[in-house]
């Protein structure tokens, strides 16, 4: 199938692109890397009848390391990321579940502030943020504000944006270089739609007790799920291989997945649990090893 | 596929009953609802525009209520095709009292079928059982303005 | 040729110019016209495929700018002005490409019809990687899906020639 027709708008600044959304509201869709929107288009799942093509937009491709965040511009590619040494260094959580995200040729066209505002709950990007507990930065007719991933991610492909938003940065907590970290995720083939996928963080302290857990999941419900129980479980504790089983039944527990025909919500919720299990071992092999 | 759940009224059994067969309610409260017209005792013709974020489509069909027992259950039955497949329904609605409150338990099966079934595989369930979660919420709004009474 | 109702929104064509193999092009289209099948209908240039129409097979993998994209998750206007290469810009005076040469030894194909996707997606993977394991390999063409050969053939083409392609210092 091919697209339903529409009016096409490639505005030059950012501030035109709010103008259009202002004058066009539920009628306009933003597009920016196009490989979650165009493929519903394709379909004709969407028919917006108007689309702001925001790719000539300047100065929203860009990666800041700003005290203690990453700060990456709407309109950086998710291959940009894959390829930073600066998120490498400061974020290595998200470059590792870059790898997951699609293929190559997506990620070359596939944007960081577009993965988070399609919010498909089996995306990699949101998981991370949730993870982490980053923000979003959005801007509209009465300026800027920001939101935390918690608030911004409302349920299966619905945020907290408005139609005449659009969102211009997004920021990551950075991983503290002797922290541990992974990111781990199951599907039929390599670069399919995450079936579960896990991203965690976990901070040691001398003695190798837990000062830190950052856990969540996607693919487990209509939003990412922040494992705040599982975190309980870690932070303060000796993180034994006891420890982290505890950790791993307690999200397999919580989760309320639904079953479709990619897997039944039993097998999300056991693959939950596992995976859980696994990405703590990953990341624990890797906290207290700096450089 | 299978869909059910309880949603928790703060209001009493028959008010709930009365509401949750209301015509006038119905249309205010299924999601989308363009249209509905009574075509037969307790048939309805509707117009539904169903969807989430930029994934919508029109479906057009029928809603009938049926096995009506007083103030404790009913069945719904839906049926409707559109732009972007088809959809066929039946669950049974059970009224339990808890104090002042009533919990509403809702139990069926549904097919989708076409386009949406196939693309959208991966979240018509939940997206389903938000929905249908999101049509009792604004039942319950209903009673707040002054709805069934 | 007349358009259709008065309750039809007025087709309004944009004129598009682009590079594509070294060779400059010019058409005019709707906006919603994927690039795919700009290239496809009105440059003629049918070597790039259409699959699936949501970017999963990989069929439509062009060149954009000296990266892989998915042609048909891109509306032609948007190529306006930039560089392409396609499969027809593999081969050079006559003579094939070294991947082409090892899908030909190797025999990497067999319809061909996810081909010309497969080669220019393996070409970006070996910019990433110039001298991979057979399992990266795997993974590097994991956008690429072939109903016919079952990958094998494909691997050892690729395999055969990635020391011949880092060897000349660049994938095209």
């Amino acid at each position: 199938m091919k697209p339903a027709q529409f009016e096409y708008f490639d505005p030059g600044t950012l501030d035109e692109a709010l103008k259009l959304l202002r004058d066009h509201g539920d009628d306009a869709k933003v597009l920016a890397g196009g490989q979650s929107l165009v493929p519903l288009m394709n379909f004709r799942l969407a028919r917006p009848k108007v689309i702001v093509d925001v790719n000539k937009i300047p100065g929203l491709d860009y990666v800041r390391d700003v005290d203690g965040m990453i700060h990456i511009g709407a309109l950086t590619r998710q291959r940009t990321v894959e390829t930073s040494s600066v998120i490498k260094g400061k974020c290595p959580l998200l470059t590792e579940a870059t790898y997951w995200v699609g293929h190559l040729a997506i990620r070359t066209r596939g944007t960081v502030g577009g993965t988070i505002a399609h919010a498909d709950p089996a995306a990699e990007y949101p998981c991370v943020l949730s993870a982490l507990g980053g923000q979003v930065v959005v801007k509209g007719p009465a300026g800027e504000r920001v939101l935390t991933a918690d608030d911004f991610f409302v349920t299966f492909l619905t945020t907290a944006l408005q139609p005449t938003e659009m969102v211009t940065e997004v920021r990551f907590p950075t991983v503290p270089p002797e922290a541990g970290w992974a990111f781990v995720e199951f599907s039929r083939r390599h670069g399919d739609f995450a079936i579960v996928g896990v991203a965690a963080m976990v901070q040691l302290d001398k003695q190798r007790k837990c000062t830190d857990a950052r856990i969540a999941l996607c693919g487990v419900g209509g939003t990412p799920f922040k494992a705040r129980s599982a975190e309980a479980i870690l932070k303060g504790t000796e993180v034994t291989d006891k420890v982290i089983q505890a950790a791993a039944e307690k999200v397999g527990g919580e989760v309320e997945p639904e079953g479709d025909l990619h897997g039944s919500a039993e097998y999300r919720k056991h693959l939950a649990k596992v995976l859980t299990g696994r990405t703590l071992r990953k990341a624990l092999e890797k906290a207290g090893k700096v450089g | 596929m299978k869909l059910e759940g309880t949603y928790t009224f703060k209001a009493p059994q028959d008010v709930v009953y009365k509401l949750l067969l209301d015509p006038a309610a119905l249309r205010a409260c299924m999601p989308g609802c363009e249209r509905m017209e009574e075509t037969a005792p307790d048939v309805y013709e509707a117009t539904m525009k169903v969807g989430v974020a930029s994934v919508k489509g029109t479906f057009t069909g029928k809603v009938q209520l049926k096995d009506k027992r007083p103030p404790a259950a009913f069945t719904m039955a839906v049926e409707g095709s559109g732009t972007v497949g088809f959809m066929k329904g039946e669950g049974v609605v059970e009224l339990v009292a808890q104090g002042g409150q009533t919990e509403v338990k809702w139990s069926g099966d549904a097919q989708v079928g076409g386009l949406i079934a196939g693309v959208g595989q991966r979240m018509i369930g939940g997206v389903s059982k938000m929905m249908i979660g999101q049509f009792f919420k604004m039942m319950e709004d209903q009673l707040g303005k002054g709805g069934a009474r | 040729m007349t358009t259709g109702t008065a309750t039809k929104q007025k087709r309004q064509l944009r004129t598009i110019s682009m590079t594509i193999n070294g060779v400059e092009y010019e058409g005019a289209c709707e906006a919603r016209k994927l690039l795919v099948d700009f290239i496809r209908e009105d440059l003629g240039l049918t070597g790039t495929h259409v699959g699936c129409e949501h970017g999963i097979c990989g069929a439509c993998t062009i060149f954009l700018n000296g990266q892989t994209v998915r042609s048909c998750l891109m509306f032609a206007v948007q190529a306006d002005g930039q560089n392409l290469v396609t499969v027809e810009g593999l081969a050079k005076e006559g003579k094939l490409h070294p991947l082409q040469e090892a899908f030909w030894e190797h025999h990497g194909l067999q319809c061909g019809f996810c081909t010309p996707g497969m080669l220019i997606g393996a070409l970006d993977f070996l910019s990433t990687n110039s001298d991979p394991t057979e399992d990266e390999i795997r993974v590097g063409i994991s956008g690429n899906l072939c109903r016919c050969t079952g990958y094998h053939n494909i691997v050892k083409a690729i395999k055969a020639a990635a020391p011949v392609i880092k060897q000349r210092g660049t994938i095209f």
